[in-house]
């Protein structure tokens, strides 16, 4: 055990050093792009309502709808994994997957560690912006929520990273799955209710969306901070990722062990 | 000594899908396939005592390098029994893989854009490593390859000797039983190979590893290796010493001869013998059988001056070899 966390803690900072080595691109990723979809975001739904001429929608207020949009977008982007997709995808398509398997660690820990190291380097660096522009425009958040919401996140994106494992373990049947990605990846958009808040939707869907673990990557920890959900519907977010990835990484299991049958050590 | 690698009837096929030229072919292909099968090691039979450095050599695509991916356990056989370390490799356990090491020539084993001494940490941490006696190894490793001032440089910014010396003194930190070295010195400039190779040779009398090593260049080969191992079409060719295979595989001679003069005329000596007129030397490869009756004709035809016969080298032989594949 004591091996597996200083091996994982190494490829944590892996993620970190090796994002940091391209300083450009970590600033515009940690805070140029996370304040631009925020201020679009503010200004699309400060339009909607002005046209819609209402004080409410769905019953929740325009400043409940703002803070939604500030704080989900900041989420949204954290909970993602497409460049560690493709990067796993590029493992495998280029065989340079090999220089991991050969040594004693999985390709599995190897790329959540540095996923899990990098996110929380952005996470810390991006976190100010949605905080500034609540706090300008004074909008409802329960900050004493953030730690919870936090460590739902970050156990969402374990979720996260077996959906991309498995994407990516398609890459040994398949040249080019990056297609696949694609769907995927605006699909969970939708359901995790990054695109509208889940309220919007009919409640017959709302309600399958809710029993899925997607809403747990954005809706419930940002309707939780910002008073749209309870605290035990927030709870039923945890155990909804659990069972996600249950499903996923079961699936993952065989589906690695047979793309690995097959594969042919591409390159080397 | 025991055995740091068993082999019985391996066999291994690979599965393609066929495509003819063209557009329609494509067309074709998109609902319906025409898959290949095609086998890239057939019946392969081979024992390794622990501490040998075995030389693999074969034409491209031989069969080699499947060779080194189904001993290391990248991938897995069709058929036969493997035993690496009285480990099954495919299965890849921690305890198998903390024993072996891979550097495929081709590919970099190391970090891209971190620095070596960065990845060193790294495997560090992955292999379990004491920290104090591994940057002291590093240490000994740079010197000794001539590479200490780039080891905080991006791997990315060095030139492939320079990264090479760096792959080689990743794959050693943990003291590896096995070492498949495939193509250690591709690419690199005569001073870099001899670098490595003279590195490795010391290495290989301290430390003792079993060595697998696929070069091209059959320096590599002569100057490392206590064993041949000869692959050719998938099929085990040749194992046993280079000399016995040297001594084998050479029914000829090779003569040169100085004229006293410029060659007046050209002339036909034999079917393979001829003398071309302005030329002042020939060189000749002549079965020993030959080489009095050769000499006596090529004598009456021109004055000889001076005439040296040498053995055709490994190198050669196995150049020959491989021509013929």
């Amino acid at each position: 055990m004591r091996q597996f966390i200083k091996r994982n803690l190494a490829f944590a900072r892996l993620g970190i050093q090796t994002n940091l080595e391209y300083r450009f691109n970590f600033f515009i990723d940690a805070a140029v792009q996370p304040a631009m979809t925020a201020l679009i975001e503010i200004f699309l739904w400060i339009a909607l309502f002005a046209a819609l001429k209402t004080e409410t929608l769905n019953g929740f207020t325009k400043e409940s709808y703002l803070s939604y949009v500030i704080w989900s977008s900041f989420i949204g982007r954290i909970a993602i994994s497409w460049m560690y997709e493709h990067l796993m995808m590029d493992e495998i398509e280029t065989g340079s997957i090999n220089a991991i398997i050969l040594r004693p660690m999985t390709f599995f820990e190897y790329y959540l560690s540095q996923l899990l190291g990098y996110k929380l380097v952005v996470f810390c660096f991006s976190v100010l912006v949605p905080l500034s522009i609540v706090f300008y425009y004074n909008l409802p958040t329960e900050l004493g929520r953030l730690p919870a919401v936090t460590l739902m996140i970050f156990y969402y994106l374990i979720f996260i990273h077996a959906m991309s494992f498995l994407t990516a373990c398609l890459a040994f049947f398949l040249n080019r799955v990056r297609s696949f990605t694609l769907v995927k990846n605006f699909s969970i958009y939708i359901m995790s209710g990054e695109l509208f808040p889940l309220d919007l939707l009919p409640v017959f869907w709302k309600n399958i969306f809710l029993k899925l673990p997607f809403s747990s990557g954005v809706y419930l920890p940002v309707g939780y901070l910002t008073g749209r959900v309870d605290t035990e519907l927030f709870l039923q977010g945890f155990t909804n990722i659990t069972y996600g990835l249950m499903v996923v990484l079961t699936i993952s299991y065989f589906v690695w062990k047979k793309g690995l049958g097959s594969y042919s050590g591409t390159g080397a | 000594m025991s055995n740091a690698i068993e082999v019985k009837n391996l066999n291994r096929v690979y599965y393609s899908y066929q495509k003819s030229v063209g557009l329609m072919s494509s067309i074709k292909g998109f609902w319906n396939r025409k898959h290949i099968e095609k086998s890239a090691l057939s019946d392969i039979n081979l024992t390794i005592p622990a501490g040998q450095v075995i030389g693999l050599v074969g034409a491209n695509g031989a069969g080699k390098t499947t060779l080194i991916k189904i001993l290391s356990g990248l991938i897995p056989p069709t058929s036969g029994e493997i035993k690496v370390l009285g480990y099954n490799p495919f299965e890849r356990k921690n305890e198998f893989l903390r024993n072996i090491s891979v550097l495929l020539g081709q590919k970099n084993q190391l970090w891209w854009d971190i620095a070596p001494v960065d990845s060193y940490q790294l495997l560090m941490n992955i292999y379990d490593l004491d920290v104090t006696k591994t940057q002291k190894k590093v240490k000994d490793l740079a010197e000794i390859l001539n590479c200490s001032h780039v080891l905080e440089t991006q791997l990315r910014r060095l030139s492939l000797g320079e990264r090479m010396k760096m792959e080689i003194i990743g794959s050693l930190l943990h003291d590896p039983q096995i070492l498949f070295l495939d193509e250690p010195t591709i690419g690199l400039d005569i001073v870099a190979q001899t670098s490595i190779r003279n590195f490795l040779s010391e290495y290989v009398k301290e430390k003792k590893p079993t060595i697998i090593l696929t070069s091209h260049y059959m320096d590599d080969i002569s100057k490392l290796a206590d064993r041949l191992v000869i692959i050719s079409k998938g099929k085990l060719f040749y194992d046993g010493s280079i000399d016995q295979f040297t001594q084998n595989s050479v029914q000829k001679k090779r003569l040169k001869i100085t004229f006293e003069n410029p060659v007046a005329q050209s002339a036909q000596i034999s079917d393979e013998i001829r003398l071309i007129a302005g030329t002042n030397t020939i060189d000749l490869e002549v079965e020993p059988s030959k080489i009095a009756d050769t000499i006596n004709r090529i004598s009456q035809k021109e004055a000889i001056q001076n005439m040296s016969m040498e053995e055709i080298d490994f190198e050669e032989t196995i150049r020959e070899f491989l021509k013929k594949e």
